[in-house]
């Protein structure tokens, strides 16, 4: 596709010369290490590999996930309509879809980075003597980053519906809430075993499904199309929303 | 190279523009012309894609700009009115970002980028942070980056807007050198630049086409009106002369605009320049002349009239807006005996100091004392100085330009002695 390569970028270069990203990326990596250590020596009693796993799939790692991809996508549309340079975009020989992918590769690396901080604690380890289990660790960091990328369509579709980046980035943590916390609308509501609205929401429940695959380093293409698929529903919902500026 | 035929686009119940009509040619240079919310950018940005069209239909360079957008995209600069640049590059950063987009080469990137920075005149610049521009460096970037991709057709929506008169004079320089190479289609609200880059001019107003077409075409169609400006001193027969001035051959209605000091003001209203005619009048009657003008409508004027919802047939600069006793139409005489009752017209500030000292100067001062008595008038007390003149009502307001002396009072000059 024209210029989704060359939008991504100037996205990923745009995130890195703003200092935003450099300011989330140091809060997100002490943030990371320190609660890596705190799983390390507290939690599992000294089992790398399960302080990895913990690491990119604990009750910490979703924290990020609900405040990081908001902070990098809000800018991306709404900052850019306001500024005029979405139309420089939009009458460029590049379609609107280029467009919404590239940003969202973009964030989805950024995202990709932050979590590859992982392998760096694996490798210290392997430095100093204990061998990590480095194939359910590079399934973590990949099922991490395509799971950010999730998260950073909902934070796009957010940012293609608000005018300002506070607006859009508010906006996309409460999706993304809601997106995380579905699974406990079943405990709220009390159905009872069988319903089929308790099936359907442990089916779309986006928590259980990672943590039964990525998060124990299982690949499975049922998880990996489940993810793409809402990837892609998000992509398509950014894309219209992109298309509407147009039109009012 | 654009055709547009019937192009109308609402935003909701607003109407930007409804059932536009027009045709550019390869190579044709267009202004767009308007006031603000006339539509001119709603036009720009349809052509340019951005836009989906409610009705009607756009081809720019042979493809239709909703369903062909892409082709469009690719043979089009467009430059739009807020500039965008993503602030936080380089400009030649910005630059390689266009290329990559049009999908040049990296050969020819390498090549065209230096040489439409050279163009623009901002190669100086290439390694600057856009956020660190000034405005008008960044109308240049925005020009260079419109450029790069060498397009068949140019969009340029007011593209000289928040540049100083220096600035705009290179950009104009520029467009008109653009002008050989490509279709351009610009607008502005700022006419010398239409004027000396078009030739061939939209007007716009409240979404439609008020006008369309050459500069001297809009002219006569839409303005006629010229005239020429008499300023002499005709003596109190005033309606004879006005007869006299009706009668050359050639001339269509007199208008006398009234006094100033000891001079009348005519406006001779003709096709062709009657000034030798009115000329070789005055001499034979021994009329002082002080103006003879040949004066047709501007652009601007005539644009004025379009945007203001004037009436096609215009009071041509009006010498006197304020008072309506100086607004004579048609041959009206003004009676000698009480020529101060309508006396001085208000005139513009900027005229004022001029005109004021001839009426301070007292009875016997003719127009030679003019500028001996300008230094006394505009510092005040010294008008007072000689005894018995009229008394002159000024403001003393250092500041004030003069818009608010009152001049309507200085009387005594106007005033035929022997009559009285």
């Amino acid at each position: 596709m024209q210029g989704l390569w060359t939008i991504y970028r100037r996205e990923l270069a745009g995130l890195f010369l703003s200092p935003l990203a450099w300011i989330l990326l140091t809060i997100a990596l002490f943030a990371h290490g320190y609660f890596f250590i705190v799983y390390l020596v507290g939690v599992t009693g000294r089992d790398l590999r399960a302080a990895m796993q913990l690491a990119l799939a604990g009750d910490v790692f979703w924290w990020f996930m609900l405040l990081l991809p908001p902070l990098l996508t809000m800018r991306m549309i709404s900052e850019e309509a306001r500024s005029g340079v979405l139309e420089f975009l939009l009458t460029a020989p590049a379609s609107d879809l280029a467009v919404i992918l590239g940003k969202l590769g973009a964030a989805t690396s950024f995202m990709g980075i932050l979590w590859s901080s992982v392998l760096i604690y694996g490798l210290l380890a392997q430095l100093l003597g204990v061998s990590p289990d480095w194939i359910p660790a590079l399934s973590g960091v990949l099922g991490a980053t395509l799971i950010s990328g999730l998260f950073s369509s909902i934070g796009l579709v957010a940012s293609a519906l608000s005018s300002t980046p506070i607006l859009a980035a508010f906006g996309a943590v409460v999706l993304n809430f809601i997106v995380i916390a579905l699974p406990s609308l079943d405990a709220l509501l009390k159905l009872p075993p069988g319903h089929w609205a308790k099936v359907a929401l442990g089916h779309a429940s986006v928590v259980s499904q990672y943590q039964s695959s990525f998060g124990i380093g299982v690949l499975d293409s049922k998880h990996l199309v489940f993810f793409l698929v809402w990837t892609a529903f998000f992509v398509f919902i950014a894309t219209r929303l992109l298309e509407k500026r147009r039109w009012s | 190279m654009i055709t547009v035929r019937g192009l109308t686009r609402r935003f909701g119940p607003v109407t930007a523009i409804e059932g536009l009509d027009f045709e550019l040619q390869k190579g044709e240079v267009v202004g767009f012309l308007g006031p603000n919310g006339a539509g001119k950018s709603t036009t720009m940005r349809i052509l340019a894609g951005y836009l989906p069209a409610s009705e009607g239909a756009a081809v720019v360079a042979g493809f239709d700009v909703l369903r062909q957008s892409m082709e469009v995209r690719k043979r089009i600069g467009y430059l739009p009115e807020s500039v965008p640049l993503y602030s936080e590059l380089r400009v030649e950063e910005m630059l390689e970002f266009q290329g990559r987009l049009h999908g040049l080469s990296r050969s020819e990137r390498r090549q065209r980028i230096p040489r439409v920075l050279e163009r623009a005149g901002i190669a100086d610049r290439s390694r600057a942070i856009i956020a660190r521009l000034s405005r008008g460096q960044r109308q240049r970037v925005g020009f260079a980056v419109a450029l790069l991709p060498d397009p068949q057709v140019l969009i340029l929506d007011e593209p000289t807007s928040g540049l100083d008169p220096l600035q705009r004079l290179e950009i104009r320089k520029l467009l008109s050198e653009l002008a050989r190479e490509h279709t351009v289609l610009l607008s502005s609200h700022i006419l010398p630049e239409i004027e000396a880059v078009c030739p061939r001019v939209i007007i716009l107003s409240h979404g439609r086409i008020a006008a369309d077409g050459s500069k001297d075409e809009l002219l006569q169609r839409l303005g006629g009106g010229s005239y020429v400006r008499v300023e002499a001193v005709v003596g109190p027969d005033v309606a004879g002369a006005l007869r006299l001035l009706a009668s050359i051959r050639g001339a269509g209605e007199v208008r006398d605009r009234g006094r100033l000091g000891i001079h009348h003001v005519f406006d001779v209203a003709c096709v062709e320049d009657l000034r030798e005619d009115i000329g070789a009048l005055a001499a034979a009657r021994k009329w002082a002349l002080r103006e003879l003008s040949w004066r047709k409508p501007s652009l601007e004027q005539l644009f004025a009239r379009i945007a203001l919802d004037l009436p096609a047939e215009p009071e041509p600069q009006p010498l006197a807006s304020s008072a309506p006793a100086a607004q004579s139409v048609g041959v009206q005489v003004q009676l000698p005996v009480a020529p101060a009752a309508k006396g001085l017209t208000p005139l513009s500030p900027f005229e004022a100091p001029q005109r004021a000292p001839a009426s301070a100067a007292g009875p016997s001062a003719g127009p030679a004392a003019g500028p001996a008595a300008s230094s006394d008038a505009t510092h005040g007390p010294a008008a007072s100085k000689s005894a018995g003149a009229p008394r002159v009502v000024y403001n003393l307001n250092p500041f004030d330009q003069g818009a608010s002396r009152d001049l309507s009072r200085p009387k005594a000059i106007d005033e035929p002695p022997a009559q009285h």
